[in-house]
């Protein structure tokens, strides 16, 4: 029924539950109003006033731009509990409508209660009343009114230029200000629902493809949660829940994140009605498109490119979030370095910015104490009084180097506990973790050694025979030359049976069959042979990661600087493979701000 | 339990039994070897429960009586024992403890009860032959280097033994294994009792562990074959384990008839070889590109990043010219159980099976499969 005030043209919609939906739905908007005939017809089962035929007098049902039209929800909530309806059109008496129970009195003139000039107000009570054993398997309370919750945020987020307001038992519990056209509102609203970080770490997207548009952002990789409850997806301005968007996502952010860990992002496709049908599911949730392959390549393409350009972007919720601890140990205490405050782990994503090492990127240097003890075997060098950085730039080395307004990361200065790297820029400093940028720096160059020179097969002796159901081997079967170029030659072997001649030879011995199943799975729920790619990615990782510079080695000026340089030449060299960080930048302002210096 | 032993029979002993014990365990007591005194001899039983290795030594017993004792710390304590010293093991009544005294070094081990040790019940085995210790190690040594690691397909897990008929018709004994990627095969003229033996998987573990008890042999190896399981007799020393439970591939099917294409190699400068070009190789498929022409071969491996490095053999071939990839580790195995000075590879075309022989011995055959870029 939001939906309804939507297309009704509401700037503001209001909308206040009680008791989780059941007991009290009042909703109001300042749309265009109906008139009594059309309060008549908008109860009617399977009629609406929304489609105005043309001037042959016929309704093209195929291009619909509403987002109701089959006129079934509000005969059915009608039906099923006490409904008043009150609206006002323009220029027309303010009309209302009271239905019990599918009985209905009325329209009769009213005065309008609603806001505005124009409008209506739709209260619902008593939901379900008339069919109890509905009421029964309605979930509790709060399961209702956070279904509301979502609900309506989703809405919000589509719409940024309306103003929503939620009440929940007389609480306001959402509130949003009506923000202005164009991409900047939208992020703004986003931000609203989605997090201040998201607002700040967001990655414009816009792409266009054969009619359809894609727009949107989606979160920098450093920003990722534990579920993909922040992945928003909305077709023509409508919510929708596809699955198709989960493996997309997974598919662009594959050689960032790790599979278990999700970034946020809110995209949305707009394309002629026509090539999309939105009657997949009664709640309208779930749509097909006609060409669902052309509007996975654009998001995907458009996702990466997105990406791409942003590898230089570290996130700033790193650098905040380490502010942010700062200045909760200045509050609590009034020396800096005494034993922190043990700082708890909030779930906010800046927690899951561990190294791997066991070496916390989230504790303010020089950490003391207990949380030291499982850093280093040795007491901290920067505790005692000789502490020097473990190794340093000597001065004259710099003006060799440039200035450091020169270069984007800057000039290395020195280097901490034998794993960070300092270096100074032209209006802040950078830390780099040296050994997760140059895991990095090695995975990029391997993938592209592997992109040059192709894929070496091993053939197999005794061809692995994979048995599956009919639909998983067709499936599978389908993509055979796609998986052929990355070394997994297979092909068919009587029905639901697929016959593996071949793999890839940097796999050694592997489990061919294991393989083949996960690729069925993925090709059935995201269309895409992740698992494949993800293997590469495993077996190139962990050989990246043995070849690469280990916490702990000490490096001298030029190797510092050249890690540098080549980080700002290498792309996505922004975060580790698994959707770390590997640098932060402290931009002047924020370290004047620690001392007081600024406001 | 209390008896005296030489100590260079009890490491013996000890040596073909404490390797069957897992490193780890979730049963204490499989960690644990039994040891039982009676009739003048010590007997050494080790078990991880599919494997049983027992071996004997004579020994002094002036107390009967059976304990079990930690394998390895027993092993490693025996092995530090001076050479030539009298062992003395007791079990000392009251503290439950095994006491092993040498000279002037007392040490106390704890154990676990005899009665809680489990041994592997013996079957029928109605299939029996017997053949010499140097030729059962031939089979195994021939093949056992391609047997597969990869868990999933545990039918390759292990060496195929079972008896048949070469094209003439000869009765053979042979063993096959392979990991899918290549295949070793080795035979020698059937023994009485096993032209009948129907394939038998036998588990990479026993293999080893049977190839080490053989070593120490020289009369001939017992061999006994139930629907389950495979027992080795060797000297005094018996190893029981349990078989794969799995069909093995039809190999007959995969081992190339028709290829012509005939390359005869030195050996050893062919195995150099490979081993010289594959340094530049740095991935882990690490694939040598091998160019046939009239007399000579050239390996190659060509690297965008890590390099190139060429290698050019004198060699006889005579047919058309050709190149063919394969995994450099694959060939430096093969070359490594070829005995002649030459080697002879058996082509058809670069994307087909290559039939490796070893002219001096023509009971061994490997196959390997190319590498496709």
């Amino acid at each position: 029924m939001v939906e309804n005030a939507l297309d009704a043209g509401a700037r503001r919609i209001s909308v206040s539950i009680e008791a989780g939906g059941l007991k009290r739905i009042i909703i109001e908007d300042d749309g265009c109003g109906m008139s009594a005939d059309d309060l008549l017809v908008a109860l009617e089962r399977h009629a609406t006033s929304k489609l105005v035929p043309d001037a042959g007098g016929r309704v093209d049902l195929l291009n619909i731009h509403t987002m109701g039209f089959r006129g079934e929800a509000l005969p059915s909530i009608a039906s099923v509990s006490r409904c008043s309806i009150s609206s006002r059109a323009t220029g027309e008496d303010a009309a209302e409508v009271f239905v019990e129970a599918g009985r209905m009195e009325g329209p009769r003139p009213a005065a309008f209660t609603g806001r505005g000039e124009t409008g209506t107000r739709i209260e619902v009570r008593d939901l379900f009343y008339a069919t109890p054993a509905r009421l029964k398997f309605m979930k509790g309370e709060r399961a209702e009114s956070m279904a509301v919750t979502d609900t309506i945020k989703r809405l919000a987020m589509a719409n940024p230029h309306v103003a929503f307001s939620l009440e929940n038992n007389g609480r306001n519990s959402l509130r949003y200000a009506a923000e202005v056209e164009g991409a900047s509102g939208q992020l703004a609203r986003l931000g609203a629902i989605m997090g201040r970080d998201f607002r700040e770490n967001a990655l414009e997207i816009d792409a266009e493809r054969e009619g359809v548009r894609l727009a949107g952002f989606a979160g920098l990789p450093t920003l990722n949660r534990g579920n993909a409850q922040m992945q928003f997806l909305f077709v023509n301005d409508r919510p929708v829940k596809d699955r198709m968007l989960n493996g997309v996502i997974r598919a662009a952010y594959q050689d960032f994140l790790a599979r278990d860990r999700h970034p946020l992002a809110a995209l949305f496709v707009d394309l002629d009605p026509e090539y999309v049908d939105v009657n997949v599911h009664p709640a309208k949730t779930e749509v097909r498109f006609r060409d669902a392959g052309n509007v996975r390549g654009l998001m995907i393409g458009a996702l990466r490119h997105a990406l791409a350009a942003a590898g230089h972007r570290a996130s700033t919720t790193v650098a905040n979030s380490a502010l942010g601890k700062v200045r909760i140990e200045e509050a609590t205490s009034a020396n800096l370095w005494s034993l922190p405050s043990a700082p708890e782990r909030q779930a906010s994503p800046s927690s899951y910015y561990r190294q791997p090492s066991g070496i916390d990127f989230d504790q303010p240097l020089p950490p003391s104490g207990d949380v030291m003890a499982g850093l280093h075997e040795a007491p901290p060098p920067a505790y005692r009084h000789d502490a020097a950085p473990s190794a340093r730039v000597e001065p004259e080395a710099v003006p060799a180097q440039g200035m450091p307004s020169d270069f984007p990361l800057g000039v290395a200065r020195a280097q901490l506990h034998e794993t960070y790297v300092v270096a100074q820029t032209a209006d802040g400093i950078v830390i780099v973790d040296q050994h997760a940028a140059h895991e990095r720096l090695v995975y990029e160059d391997m993938k592209r050694q592997m992109a040059a020179g192709g894929v070496r097969r091993q053939a197999l002796l005794i061809p692995d025979v994979v048995e599956l159901t009919e639909d998983e081997a067709t499936r599978v079967l389908e993509r055979a030359d796609e998986l052929a170029e990355l070394g997994l030659e297979i092909e068919p072997f009587g029905a639901g049976a697929i016959c593996v001649r071949a793999t890839p030879a940097l796999f050694g011995e592997m489990d061919a069959m294991g393989l083949i199943r996960d690729l069925a799975d993925d090709f059935a729920e995201y269309d895409a042979g992740l698992a494949l790619k993800e293997r590469f990615e495993e077996v190139m990782g962990n050989m990246a990661c043995r070849g690469s510079v280990r916490a702990g080695r000490r490096l001298n000026g030029e190797e510092m600087n050249a890690l540098l340089r080549q980080m700002e030449a290498t792309p996505h060299s922004g975060q580790c493979n698994h959707g770390r960080p590997t640098y932060v930048e402290l931009k002047l302002a924020d370290i004047e701000r620690l001392f007081g210096r600024r406001g | 339990m209390k008896l005296t032993i030489e100590r260079g029979d009890l490491l013996n002993a000890l040596s073909h039994v404490q390797n069957v014990v897992e490193r780890r365990n979730t049963i204490p007591i499989l960690s644990n070897v039994l040891l039982q005194a009676s009739n003048g001899e010590l007997k050494l039983t080790a078990t991880d429960l599919d494997i049983e290795a027992v071996d004997s030594a004579d020994a002094t017993v002036t107390r009967e009586g059976a304990v079990t004792a930690p394998a390895g710390t027993l092993f490693d304590v025996v092995r530090k024992l001076p050479a030539g010293s009298e062992v003395e093991l007791e079990v000392q009544p009251e503290g439950q403890r095994l006491a092993i005294t040498a000279g002037r070094s007392h040490f106390e081990l704890p154990t676990l009860p005899a009665s809680d040790f489990q041994t592997m019940s013996s079957d029928d085995t109605p299939t029996k032959f017997s053949l010499g210790a140097k030729e059962f190690a031939r089979l195994i040594d021939k093949t056992r280097f391609a047997i597969s690691t990869e868990e999933t397909r545990y039918y390759l897990n292990g060496v195929y033994l079972h008896g048949a008929k070469t094209e003439d018709g000869t009765a053979v004994l042979r063993t096959v294994a392979t990991d899918g990627h290549r295949l070793a095969l080795a035979e020698l003229p059937a023994p009485a009792g096993s032209e009948d033996l129907e394939g038998i998987i036998v588990p990479r573990k026993a293999v080893a562990e049977a190839r080490r008890l053989v070593d120490a042999v020289d009369e001939d190896i017992e061999i006994e074959v139930s629907d389950t399981k495979i027992v080795v007799r060797a000297g005094r020393a018996v190893l029981t384990s349990k078989l794969i439970d799995g069909s093995f591939p039809d190999y007959g099917r995969v081992i190339p008839k028709g290829n012509d294409r005939k390359l005869t190699i030195d050996n050893k400068a062919f195995e150099a070889a490979v081993d010289r070009v594959s340094t530049v190789s740095a991935e882990r498929s690490r694939s040598v590109k091998m160019s046939l022409s009239d007399g000579k071969l050239v390996l190659a491996v060509n690297h965008a990043e890590t390099g190139v490095g060429n290698e050019e053999l004198e060699a006889e071939y005579g047919s058309e010219a050709m190149e063919i990839g394969f995994n450099a580790k694959y060939l430096l195995d093969i070359a490594g159980q070829i005995e002649a000075v030459e080697a002879e590879f058996m082509f058809s075309d670069p994307a087909s099976p290559a039939l490796v022989l070893d002219p001096s011995d023509d009971s061994a055959r490997y196959v390997l499969m190319p590498l496709r870029v």
